[in-house]
């Protein structure tokens, strides 16, 4: 198991939001974790990632207990974190965030990650002199998650990729997630837009007020009926 | 980027910059009046460039300059009152100082997440603060003004009866300080203050320690206000509370502000601009109505944040990229290769 989470407790100052939340992901396999708005769903991730700090429970990543460290100990650790939205910096070019997602090891410049990038991503590369605060939508997602790889991470971590995107750009993103899963990528993918999630991922869970309710193979949950009337529509 | 060319355009007007710089004094030797205005410019200009680094850079509003320099002042002049200490060396030990107060401070602070609004209000508090404790703090003078000797050769105690050794001192710092904000600007930490200006949570998920990198930003910035701060004793030739000014603090600032955020060149350009503007104003308008000058220094700075929000120096950045693309037409009939910076 490359991240193995066990009863963590996590919120804002004395707010509580997460209750005792375990889940797990293997090397090479794509986990989504599914829920309403206000389930806790950020919250998790930013809890793993070290941005809000865990209350009890344990992180374990690759065997190595790292609940409570800092984010930027975390991305050392090969942790990649796609924070809603995106949030690329708007003022730097195209390339300079992406040399950003090497911060902690610009070694990794050397071994042709950001031409894999371009591969991935031409539309990156065609806008590479251009501040990212000129890109529609989708591309700032693209770069996001882009920015997040360049690290060469063990694990990415990814919160809502489809938010505030157009139908159509919703699917050029998941087609992208998709040759992303193929290429063996450990992937934990937090959304709300259930039906492109549970189609992509191996596994499922579902986050409701705070607690894992339901979890299981994603056709398995693709077909449940609290799932098809809660989330799905029908 | 064409940064590693020496001799680029840029490097060259820069350069043509300074040695009328240098050679501007000399016309203006017998004129006291302009040998303080352009000083005082100086002050300015280096404290505003060094502001750059954590306001500008990393986009904290910081507004504790006056602390940081009146913290050098102190430093040196108290060195030189009690030790005879020469304050070539007190204004480097006040630059210590201040760069470790600046830690001390800036720990808890960027530690807790401290930032906008509230970072603002802090930084300022704290040179109140500062004010506060050299007014009761007697051992330094307290509330009263301590003046610097000049029993020593004035090259030793730094105490010059003309203001020129201050503007060529002042000038080489600014030098310094510039070269240094432009290393900075494409360092590592440079890459991760202008990130973290941006947006400090995506920052720090992609590794940077932002409490570590802001910390660093004040430190420098709080270095180079105590070294303005030993020559700032010993150009007014006393030491005394009111150097811990939120007035001048602010004024930094908004220089910082006003001349493009983030832009190494912004903050000198403002200063040059701005600060001869408001002592020119001063002078022609102080005599009638008490104030006057200042109203009108605000409106301009009303009329600048409204119609330049980025500041002055994109605005001289176009007009010189417009004038490169004229006369590279005259020259070769096409317009000239446009300059990243």
């Amino acid at each position: 198991m490359l991240i193995d989470v066990h009863e963590l407790n996590s919120g804002y100052g004395k707010v509580p939001i997460l209750h005792n939340v375990s889940f797990n992901v293997s090397e090479g396999e794509m986990v989504t974790i599914i829920g309403p708005n206000g389930a806790g769903k950020s919250t998790l991730l930013k809890t793993i990632s070290g941005l809000v700090r865990s209350k009890s429970g344990s992180v374990a990543f690759g065997g190595q207990e790292i609940a409570g460290i800092t984010p930027d100990q975390a991305v050392r650790k090969g942790l990649a974190f796609v924070p809603e939205g995106g949030r690329p910096f708007p003022n730097m070019t195209v390339m300079d965030n992406l040399k950003m997602g090497a911060y902690s090891n610009q070694e990794v410049l050397k071994t042709g990650i950001l031409e894999e990038m371009f591969t991935l991503f031409p539309v990156l590369e065609r806008r590479k002199n251009q501040y990212a605060r000129t890109l529609s939508g989708g591309e700032r997602q693209m770069l996001a998650i882009a920015r997040g790889l360049v690290s060469r991470p063990r694990l990415i971590m990814m919160d809502e990729p489809s938010l505030g995107l157009a139908p159509k750009l919703v699917d050029e993103i998941y087609e992208k997630i998709r040759t992303l899963k193929v290429s063996g990528l450990t992937v934990l993918l937090v959304e709300q837009n259930t039906s492109y999630a549970l189609e992509v991922a191996d596994r499922g869970y579902v986050l409701e007020n705070g607690r894992i309710t339901m979890e299981g193979p994603a056709n398995e949950l693709a077909t449940s009926d609290h799932i098809r009337r809660a989330y799905l529509g029908f | 980027m064409n940064s590693k060319r020496l001799l680029n355009q840029r490097n060259l007007l820069m350069l043509a910059a300074l040695i009328l710089a240098a050679l501007v004094p000399l016309a203006f030797r017998s004129d006291q009046y302009a040998m303080i205005l352009m000083t005082t410019v100086l002050i300015y200009a280096v404290l505003a460039t060094a502001w750059n680094i954590i306001g500008g850079m990393a986009g904290q509003l910081d507004l504790a300059m006056g602390a940081y320099l009146g913290l050098g002042a102190f430093t040196a002049g108290t060195l030189l009152i009690r030790w005879s200490i020469t304050p070539w060396i007190g204004m480097f030990l006040g630059g210590l100082v201040s760069m470790l107060f600046a830690m001390l401070i800036g720990f808890p602070l960027f530690g807790f997440k401290i930032k906008e609004l509230w970072y603002a209000l802090t930084s300022s508090a704290l040179v109140t603060v500062m004010q506060v404790i050299f007014l009761m703090w007697n051992g330094v003078g307290g509330p009263t003004e301590v003046y610097l000797p000049t029993r020593i050769s004035p090259l030793y105690s730094l105490r010059f009866n003309t203001y020129m050794p201050y503007y060529y001192i002042l000038l080489v710092l600014l030098v310094v300080v510039i070269i240094f904000n432009n290393r900075i600007r494409y360092s590592k930490l440079g890459y991760s203050l202008l990130a973290l200006g941006e947006d400090e949570d995506a920052v720090e998920v992609l590794g940077v320690n932002s409490q570590a990198s802001k910390l660093k930003a004040l430190m420098i910035y709080a270095f180079v206000c105590g070294i303005v701060g030993g020559l700032y004793a010993c150009i007014y030739g006393y030491l005394h509370p009111s150097f811990f000014s939120t007035n001048m603090s602010t004024e930094i600032a908004i220089l910082g502000i006003v001349g493009g955020l983030g832009i190494t060149y912004g903050p000198l350009l403002a200063a040059v601009l701005l600060v001869s503007f408001r002592e020119y104003l001063r002078a022609s308008l102080g005599g009638g109505m008490e104030g006057l000058y200042l109203a009108v220094y605000a409106v301009i700075l009303i009329l600048i944040a409204l119609f330049q929000p980025r500041g002055l120096a994109p605005l001289v950045n176009s007009g010189y990229r417009k004038l490169q693309t004229f006369f590279g037409e005259l020259r070769h009939g096409k317009p000239a290769d446009v300059e990243s910076h």
